[in-house]
């Protein structure tokens, strides 16, 4: 039961999580850059408010809600995200390192996925979050949780198979 | 759940892109800004001094400091009002103009003494009345000349300044006057 206060060395926790947290933020951003304001302002507070490393539910609601912070703070901002969400959900692509053409695609198709599974799928798969902990991040049932992730799963099944 | 064990381990083996080192350091950066004093328990008295200080609370002493300086600015206005009752009447204000009220206000012990304890000093202040509204000819109590009775809406602003560190105070209020200019007869 670490505290993250008290984490001797709070960098070896970030380069833990760090990665994951930045994935996640991708989904309300369309840059890097902006991921990157939005976990540190998250991590920064989290730390300062002595939670438990291993809440990691509450971690992932801080990135999660100083996200949609970040969105709604300028409005011209926030339309114009919106409109982007609308219109083409699928051009906010989480970056990932890939090293050949099907994981390519994979990770294209997993940015082509509906918003609320992708969050689903990221917080499971990269994150490694119990459908507890991600039904506590996002303010939905476990039940919901694990469906969205199932619907994730079976979605980027079917877009992947040959034509 | 493991409908599609093969397409979960694939998707595992897809790494999210690396954080920038950059982040590391823009961390500890605004770690060491928001937390000089090491953090310990959850429920010490550092913490709470802490969280006392943060958001809420400062914006409530914020309020209650700013409430009891135009309480005090107030209170000094009213002397000087009635101090300077005789001067004011023979003025006629135009329809808008900016006065300079800087030397009455300094040299007053009243505000200014209180922020003397503070080295705060008066920087200046300005009165100005945007707009005036004649009310017609009255009699004042006790008087059997007519008076006109003058009535200036005005936005006023002091500002204090801490020689010593540059700290600057500003208070700014609308206010509203009423004067009364006796009318002789002819």
């Amino acid at each position: 039961m670490d505290n993250i206060a008290s984490h001797e060395n709070w960098k070896s926790c970030f380069s833990e999580i760090g990665p994951g947290l930045l994935l996640f933020a991708r989904q309300w951003t369309r840059s890097a850059a902006d991921a990157e304001d939005i976990v540190q302002e998250a991590f920064v507070k989290f730390w300062r408010r002595n939670h438990r490393i291993n809440n990691r539910a509450l971690l992932y609601a801080t990135v999660r809600s100083i996200a949609l912070d970040f969105i709604r703070r300028d409005k011209r901002r926030a339309r114009r995200e919106a409109t982007v969400f609308a219109d083409a959900d699928s051009t906010v692509e989480p970056q990932f390192e890939w090293e050949d053409e099907a994981q390519s695609a994979l990770a294209a198709a997993v940015s082509c996925l509906p918003r609320d599974q992708r969050e689903v799928l990221v917080l499971k798969i990269w994150n490694e979050l119990t459908f507890s902990e991600i039904a506590g991040a996002l303010g939905i049932s476990q039940n919901t949780a694990a469906s969205r992730y199932r619907y994730a799963l079976a979605n980027l099944k079917k877009s992947l198979q040959p034509q | 759940m493991n409908d599609f064990p093969e397409l979960e381990n694939e998707l595992r083996a897809l790494r999210p892109a690396r954080t920038s080192p950059v982040i590391f350091e823009r961390i500890e950066e605004a770690l060491a800004e928001n937390c000089r004093a090491p953090v310990s328990g959850a429920g010490s008295m550092a913490n709470w001094l802490r969280r006392f200080t943060e958001t809420p609370f400062r914006f409530g002493i914020g309020l209650v400091a700013a409430a009891a300086a135009v309480v005090l600015l107030l209170a000094r206005i009213n002397t000087d009002q009635t101090r300077n009752e005789d001067k004011e009447i023979a003025q006629v204000a135009p329809a808008s103009e900016t006065r300079p009220v800087l030397p009455a206000f300094s040299g007053g012990s009243g505000v200014n003494g209180s922020m003397s304890s503070n080295k705060f000093v008066p920087a200046g202040a300005t009165q100005v009345v945007y707009n005036t509204r004649n009310e017609g000819l009255q009699f004042a109590d006790g008087s059997r000349q007519p008076l006109r009775r003058l009535r200036y809406q005005t936005q006023q602003t002091w500002q204090w300044r801490n020689p010593s560190t540059g700290a600057s105070l500003r208070v700014s209020y609308p206010s509203e006057e009423v004067v009364l200019i006796p009318v002789s007869g002819q």
